[in-house]
């Protein structure tokens, strides 16, 4: 039997749900213009072709997977990321090989309307392949043999190789539209004016050298728990501001609400304004100091070695505003395989010192330690107008100077600076990197023999056997064993030593909701559609 | 102007081509020495490939000697061809075209702030040598001078955009407005402090030219034949002394079509500075080729026409 006060709670209680979902509806307001400072000139919207990372094009274009806030990759065309589990990946040729098969959502329109499908997963790779194409970032096109759509929704990639970084690049900067592009020169279609795809906004104007403007894409297919579609905001603007300081005036004024990598030494300044909000956003950045193995003498490990005793992370910190974590490797802490179990060297310049004295060497009367007339005097370059960098490199000379290595200023801009850190035309270097959410291609390229990335010529075959092990496996215990080698070996031999992993300071209007952090390099704007504005 | 003048300039005109194709060889020549190069910024995105780029450089030409490559470019060039660039993918007639409005309305404002403030200035300054007025506008001018653009910049910013929300700190247009009033709101600020830099320059010689003239026989005879001040001033003395002034200002000119490097960085300002700038970091050459072409070709244009208004201010000048 039903009482009628039964009822009543029931009722009270479905009141309760609707005004609390109510709540939640009205709070993600729908509509209104973010304004985001650029600091860079955009050369081109062409993500393959871009010298930068893909801010701005991940608001127009969606790949088949994304990673998350965690560097985790998530769906975003496809119904389920593949792994070998869901047998989206299929291991063939004795494990030689690999064949991964996506799933695309049903529906799916680009934003000019046009239906999605499986071809435009083969066209995107037919078109970025394509030697006459010349985009750089051909990243995982050349692994694959073929790729055959059997219907509408369904991709299936046949790989020349066992590639575990395959969801790191190609498909993960996003497809293009084959109905627009199938035939064009894509090097300069005028597409790339106004382009679009299928993600979460369009680009109506781009303005080089002031500004882009990306708005709603009326056919995302993305709905929030409520059914609403979509993005929230109507639009971002990305203005483009070169200053460092231009940018935070225009933080304070209210003419941008969003900045990011605001440089250390800004960010201070921007800490106790009303309205904006600064936050340590986790990246898969560190920096480092890397040594030139042709360097005769930087060839000898117990230089090396009093080197990484005599560099005082608190100190270099201190001097940047505290805002860096110290590290022992690099591999970022977010990553599982990043190991605690490595030759770690404390600050001790005593220490320092008396490893150069035991290898022979003596102070000269300048009191820089010198063995046969040879003294540790080196060139430590940095890349030119980043004060981040130059501030560190004048604490890390001073600290040098203390245990008796002399280190002289060589800074350069640009593509000299660019030519200069690979081919090796420095001593010393001081400088970041940052990696995709699969970094296991990028160690290879920091530290394994001949990499591309390896200006500093290391070259241990252990650790190039660790690194393309970890590189092939697919599964996560094989590869924390191979990288913890990997990590333990490169730590011995010290060709470089990992100082801070280092956050992006992003500086944003309090009214900013929903934002989520990208720490990989497919950047902050990878999962805009969440972002909203309170009024 | 007589016909000897003519035939002075078609000398001059012609004389600028071996010029011309002599700045372009070693303009080609030092970027191409200069280290680094087009493709090496792209290193700097992880995952690219030793192969792609060394494909991009063929496709590019890079991979040829640079006496072809200079012959290409060169060809090209005398055909009004000037290529793509490197970093956009767009012709770069496009690029530079899009860039010109913005430098010579940023540069021309700040050029005529600067010609209305400096020679009123430096005249008043030099007839009324040693007095207040003098002192000041020495002082001023001195401060004009040694103030570091960027300094002033960032204050004014702060001062104009933070404290008193009166003027936009940056960029060229409101995005959406771009109505007249709201261009002149984005222009006030950085054609001010680029026309403090010129005023103070172009001030000091108008004086220093201004007192020479006015120590001179002639002015005497001027003044003791009873003529007014004002007379004596500016139909005597003013023309014979704008001469060394005039080429000061026209030099300044061709430098200004080149862009204000730093003005146009601190002001988020589209100029060709900033393109320059880019460019030269990204080692676009054909890019850059195009920009410090358009400087020389301004810098001897300018030249040519200095020599010109000389013979129109000064008659006694001509040209053998």
């Amino acid at each position: 039997m039903r009482s009628p006060r039964r009822h009543l709670l029931k009722l009270a209680w479905s009141l309760c749900v609707l005004v609390l979902l109510g709540g939640i509806a009205a709070a993600q307001e729908r509509g209104g213009t973010l304004t985001v400072a650029l600091n860079y000139d955009l050369d081109t919207l062409d993500p393959y072709a871009s010298g930068f990372l893909t801010d701005v094009q991940a608001t127009f274009l969606a790949g088949l997977v994304a990673p998350d806030h965690n560097a985790q990759y998530v769906p975003v065309l496809v119904t389920e990321v593949p792994t070998l589990e869901n047998g989206g990946i299929v291991l063939t040729d004795d494990g030689t090989k690999m064949v991964v098969t996506y799933h695309l959502r049903p529906g799916l329109k680009w934003a000019d309307g046009a239906p999605l499908t499986s071809a435009d997963i083969k066209f995107t790779w037919d078109a970025i392949r394509d030697p006459a194409y010349l985009g750089p970032e051909k990243n995982g096109s050349a692994e694959i043999d073929s790729i055959e759509t059997p219907d509408d929704l369904t991709a299936v990639v046949y790989y020349n190789t066992v590639f575990g970084g395959f969801k790191a690049s190609l498909f993960t900067y996003g497809l293009l539209p084959k109905h627009v592009l199938e035939g064009k020169d894509l090097n300069k279609d005028p597409f790339w004016d106004a382009p679009f795809g299928a993600g979460p906004f369009m680009v109506t104007e781009f303005k080089r050298g002031q500004y882009v403007v990306v708005e709603r894409n009326p056919y995302y297919f993305e709905v929030d728990a409520n059914g609403v579609q979509l993005p929230y905001l109507d639009s971002i603007v990305f203005k483009i501001i070169p200053d460092s300081n231009t940018q935070s005036t225009q933080l304070k004024s209210g003419e941008v609400d969003f900045a990011y990598n605001v440089p250390f030494t800004v960010a201070p300044t921007l800490e106790n304004v009303a309205g904006l909000r600064v936050l340590r956003a986790e990246t898969l950045g560190f920096r480092h100091i890397t040594f030139n193995l042709r360097n005769e003498l930087l060839n000898d490990l117990s230089v090396r070695k009093a080197f990484a005793h005599g560099v005082d992370r608190a100190a270099i910190n201190k001097a940047l505003g505290g805002y860096m974590v110290p590290t022992n490797t690099f591999v970022v802490s977010i990553f599982p395989y990043s190991s605690d179990n490595v030759p770690s060297y404390e600050y001790n310049p005593e220490l320092a010192r008396q490893i150069l004295l035991d290898a022979g060497y003596a102070p000269d009367r300048d009191g820089i330690m010198a063995k046969d007339g040879k003294r540790l005097s080196f060139d430590i370059m940095t890349q030119a107008g980043r004060v981040e960098y130059e501030l560190a490199q004048q604490v890390v000379i001073a600290e040098m100077k203390a245990i008796g290595i002399e280190l002289k200023t060589d800074n350069k801009s640009g593509a000299a600076y660019s030519q200069a850190r690979r081919e090796g035309d420095f001593d010393v270097w001081y400088s970041g990197w940052i990696t995709p959410a699969d970094p296991i291609d990028s160690y290879i390229s920091f530290y394994g023999t001949g990499g591309f990335n390896n200006g500093g010529a290391y070259s241990n075959p252990e650790v190039d056997a660790a690194l393309n092990a970890a590189a092939a496996s697919l599964d996560p215990v094989d590869v924390q064993f191979y990288m913890g080698e990997a990590q333990n070996i490169v730590l011995t031999d010290l060709p470089a030593i990992p100082l801070f992993e280092a956050p992006s300071i992003i500086v944003m209007t309090e009214r900013l909701q929903g934002f989520e952090s990208n720490p990989t390099n497919q950047t902050n704007f990878r999962h805009t559609s969440g972002w909203w504005l309170a009024k | 102007m007589n016909s000897t003048n003519f035939t002075f300039l078609a000398r001059r005109i012609l004389g600028s081509v071996p010029l011309l194709i002599g700045i372009s060889i070693i303009l080609f020549g030092v970027l191409n020495l200069a280290p680094g190069g087009p493709t090496d910024v792209y290193a700097e995105i992880p995952g690219v490939s030793a192969e792609t780029l060394e494909n991009l450089k063929r496709e590019l030409g890079l991979d040829q000697p640079v006496p072809v490559q200079y012959v290409r470019w060169l060809g090209a060039a005398v055909r009004g061809e000037w290529g793509y660039s490197i970093r956009t993918g767009r012709r770069v007639a496009t690029d530079v075209k899009e860039r010109i409005p913005a430098t010579l309305l940023l540069g021309g404002t700040a050029f005529l702030l600067a010609l209305l403030g400096a020679i009123p200035l430096g005249i008043m300054s030099a007839v009324r040598r040693y007095s207040t007025v003098d002192y000041v506008f020495t002082f001023l001018s001195f401060v004009g001078f040694s103030m570091p653009i960027f300094w002033l910049a960032l204050m004014l910013q702060s001062l104009f955009a933070v404290q008193w929300h009166l003027l936009p700190s940056a960029g060229m247009v409101s995005i959406g407005d771009g109505s007249f009033v709201d261009r002149v709101r984005h222009i006030i600020l950085p054609a001010s402090i680029l026309a403090l830099a010129y005023m103070a320059s172009w001030g000091r010689f108008t004086r220093a030219s201004m007192l020479d003239v006015l120590g001179l026989d002639y002015i005497r005879t001027a003044k003791a034949k009873g003529l007014g001040n004002g007379t004596v001033i500016y139909r005597h003395a003013l023309r014979n002394a704008l001469v060394p002034v005039l080429t000061v200002i026209a030099l300044d000119f061709a430098g200004m079509i080149s862009g204000a490097i730093i003005t146009e960085t601190i002001f988020a300002w589209p100029g060709m500075g900033r393109l320059f700038i880019e460019s030269m970091n990204g080692r676009d050459y054909p890019v850059l080729m195009a920009l410090l072409m358009i400087g020389s070709l301004a810098l001897v244009g300018m030249n040519l026409l200095t020599d010109i208004i000389y013979s129109f201010v000064d008659p006694r000048i001509r040209y053998e």
